[in-house]
């Protein structure tokens, strides 16, 4: 499967922050998202997410050679600040997505069996999510995110702010998802980017462009990201 | 000292002028042509820092003046008083009231935004920075007092001699609180911020509050020349005072104290999620709430569950109230007969009254807030949770659920007004019975269809829970606007009834086609 992306443009006021995004995603990859400040990959995933209409441009899905629309159920979306339901606990949150996808999952499991497959303790999944810590909202988060399997991973800074554990315990998780998905992960971090994705893409200039690593170790890929970055701030 | 208050005015004028600039630019057509370079532009600097001088001076002036007028004015025409009593009543609450502003309000201990940018983020001279505006602020008020004390002074009776002596009590008063917090800190440690006052100085509050407005009820006052003592007495130990204020040497570490405090609830926290945290307190923790339904019929049976407190327990008050107050009605009709015809007239033409009732007490606005605080604003950012399917058939139970709640007090007024009606006297058409009980529960149904549809249809706040549309705020001073209109017509019960009935049915009909139409593209978490 494939996820195209053509002549994406976006602009706020007279700020043009996408413009010209041209791209094909393939699955089975985890793609890295590299980007300054201010470069527009939250900007990105939230018009590839449908939460902002783009000025230009459209993206669709490829499969065996027929292209569709993308729609909602396709994408999931994982924030950096977590989002959860604060009034539900965290087996009722999963209760309630697993009820009103009933049929369209292909493979449900217990609730249980989820959590544990995210490391959430036994004594957890009952507490309210309002007095879930933060890493333990992430995973919830992350779990009503890969359940219905999407075909396309957004993922904005997931690993920043969480502790050592549970950043490892995702990182496993998302190599072990990459087999059936496109993961688009965006970070700031060089070498978690260099540690888990399979290619580094730039956004700059308002554009994509893959960096190729071709034959340079890790320390001289590096320095081209860094230099490739470095240019924007100079314009 | 020049220059301390120089850089101080600047830094205060400059995030004024600022702040009035971001305002001007969240107006709703204002925002589409300004633009976002508004704030390097010097017209729009000069503008806004005109706004903000005159606010300094509306500050220091209109706000002793409204002091006076709400406190005295308003006060002395509660009270009949005798002429030569004036001036002991006005001195009487003036020494109450000035000893509550004199903890209350005194400028050095009030943790404000312009202290903490000048004294922890930019360094300044503590002690410097902190005199110099604290005497800027005595200053104001020396001048406020003495224009509106003498004013309002010689009005109520007294000699300029005693009113010249009320700004300086006044300042005396706030002198010797702070030179007594000062020594406070340099003996415990501890800092006041007169934002936490604590229970024990709210009790003392009330309590000199009520002998301020309360003992002149029974003819009780401090006589004039006590209180001529007293303000003496006070105006000495302010000078005293002063030396503990000029020679006080730890103000730096004072106002770490009661600053940091003061700001990590403002920064560390953004005001979205200090709004967000305190909607959350909303959310019950009584573990034993649970559901036996599907899908969003358990999602919404468990929130409104959860949600106890702000929807069902205040509509079942507002309903058990309201029951009270037309059960008692009820009884002065019985014991009292003569009301009865002038009741009764009432009941025929003041049906537009209920409107603004109705709208007074319709729990809409606290349901679609905490719809959104609490679980919109996080399912929205889900993808399933955007499926046009998922979003029109939460909002149809999400409408059955506001309706329900909005209804049980409707119905106990719709029902307490036709019996008012006929306790009163009757009528002769039966037919305004009915009117009154329908048009009331259709007027409630109106508001709950009209909240959440505004809702769906404008979702107006984004990822930080700041309302973002400026239409949403439009809607929603017209529907106060609209209801407070309603106060001023006087119409036949049956007609008015009948129309209102018409309208809500219809308002009903064309808001669920908007929302069918509309909602799934509009309803989404604004940027």
């Amino acid at each position: 499967m494939k996820f195209t992306i053509e002549h994406l443009a976006k602009a706020f006021d007279k700020k043009q922050v996408l413009k010209d995004i041209d791209f094909t995603f393939e699955s089975g990859k985890i793609y890295g998202l590299l980007g300054r400040n201010g470069a527009g990959k939250t900007t990105l995933f939230n018009c590839l997410n449908g939460d902002l209409k783009a000025d230009a441009g459209k993206f669709y899905l490829e499969d065996n050679g027929v292209t569709r629309n993308v729609v909602p159920e396709d994408i999931g979306y994982v924030l950096s600040t977590p989002t959860v339901p604060e009034f539900l606990t965290g087996r009722e949150f999963l209760k309630f997505y697993m009820d009103i996808h009933e049929g369209s999952i292909k493979d449900p499991k217990p609730l249980d069996a989820y959590f544990d497959y995210m490391s959430i303790a036994e004594e957890d999944r009952g507490k309210l999510l309002k007095d879930y810590s933060h890493g333990m909202k992430n995973k919830m988060q992350m779990l009503i995110n890969i359940i219905a399997r999407p075909n396309v991973l957004l993922l904005d800074e997931p690993l920043t702010s969480l502790d050592v554990v549970v950043a490892e315990e995702m990182k496993q998780l998302l190599r072990s998802l990459k087999g059936e998905c496109i993961t688009i992960f965006s970070t700031h971090i060089m070498d978690l980017a260099l540690d888990l994705c399979d290619e580094i893409v730039l956004l700059s200039h308002g554009e994509l462009e893959i960096v190729d690593k071709a034959d340079l170790d890790s320390q001289e890929f590096k320095q081209k990201i860094i230099a490739a970055l470095r240019e924007e701030g100079n314009d | 000292m020049i220059k301390t208050l120089r850089i101080s005015f600047s830094l205060k004028n400059a995030y004024t002028v600022n702040g009035i600039l971001h305002a001007i630019k969240q107006m709703p057509i204002l925002k589409k042509i300004l633009p976002g370079t508004i704030y390097q532009v010097r017209g729009f600097k000069i503008f806004a820092n005109v706004l903000s001088v005159l606010w300094e001076i509306f500050k220091a002036f209109f706000g002793k003046l409204l002091y006076f007028v709400i406190m005295f004015m308003a006060a002395g025409f509660l009270y009949e008083l005798e002429a030569e009593n004036e001036g002991a009543f006005f001195l009487h609450v003036l020494l109450f009231l000035s000893v509550i502003g004199s903890y209350m309000n005194t400028y050095m201990f009030n943790p404000t935004k312009d202290k903490y940018y000048a004294m922890i983020l930019l360094g300044m001279n503590a002690k410097e920075y902190t005199l110099v505006n604290y005497f800027y602020a005595i200053f104001k008020i020396l001048v406020g007092f003495t224009l509106f004390g003498c004013l309002f002074g010689m009005m109520a009776g007294l000699p300029v001699g005693i009113c010249l002596l009320i700004p300086f009590f006044v300042v005396g008063l706030k002198l010797t609180v702070a030179a007594y917090d000062l020594r406070k800190y340099e003996k415990t440690g501890i800092a006041t911020s007169e934002n936490k006052l604590g229970t024990p100085l709210w009790i003392f509050t009330f309590v000199l509050l009520a002998i301020a407005y309360g003992l002149p009820v029974v003819d009780i006052m401090i006589p004039q020349t006590a209180s001529v003592i007293i303000m003496l007495l006070v105006i000495g130990l302010g000078v005293v005072s002063l030396h503990k204020i000029l020679t006080f040497k730890q103000y730096r570490e004072v106002y770490r104290e009661i600053l940091v405090e003061a700001m990590t609830l403002m920064n560390s926290a953004s005001q979205g999620d200090m709004v967000r945290a305190q909607s959350h307190k909303n959310i019950s923790a009584d573990i034993s709430i649970e559901s036996h339904r599907k899908g969003f019929e358990y999602l919404n049976e468990l929130f409104i569950k959860r949600h106890q407190k702000i929807l069902w327990k205040s509509a079942k008050r507002i309903a058990a109230i309201a029951f009270i107050l037309f059960a008692a009605a009820v009884l002065v009709l019985y014991l009292k007969p003569d009301f009865q015809t002038e009741v009764n007239g009432m009941l025929m033409t003041m049906l537009p009254y209920s409107v603004f009732f109705m709208y007074m007490i319709n729990r809409g606005t606290g349901f679609t807030g905490a719809l959104f605080m609490n679980c919109d604003h996080s399912l929205l950012t889900y993808s399933f949770y955007k499926n046009p399917k998922f979003i029109l058939k939460l909002f149809q139970i999400r409408l059955r659920e506001i309706i329900k709640i909005n209804l049980l007090p409707a119905v106990v007024i719709g029902a307490g007004l036709a019996l008012l009606l006929f306790v009163s006297g009757g009528t002769e058409n039966p037919l305004n019975y009915a009117v009154l009980f329908v048009s009331v529960t259709a007027l409630s149904v109106f508001f709950s269809v009209h909240y959440l549809t505004l809702y769906y249809l404008l979702q107006p706040y984004n990822a930080g829970t700041e309302i973002k549309s400026g239409m949403y705020q439009f809607m929603m001073t017209a529907t106060y606007f609209v209801c407070y209109m309603m106060l001023q017509f006087e119409l036949p019960t049956l007609m008015f009834g009948a129309m209102t009935i018409v309208f809500c049915v219809l308002y009903c009909i064309i808001a669920s086609i908007l929302v069918y139409v509309f909602a799934p593209k509009t309803f989404k978490i604004r940027n």
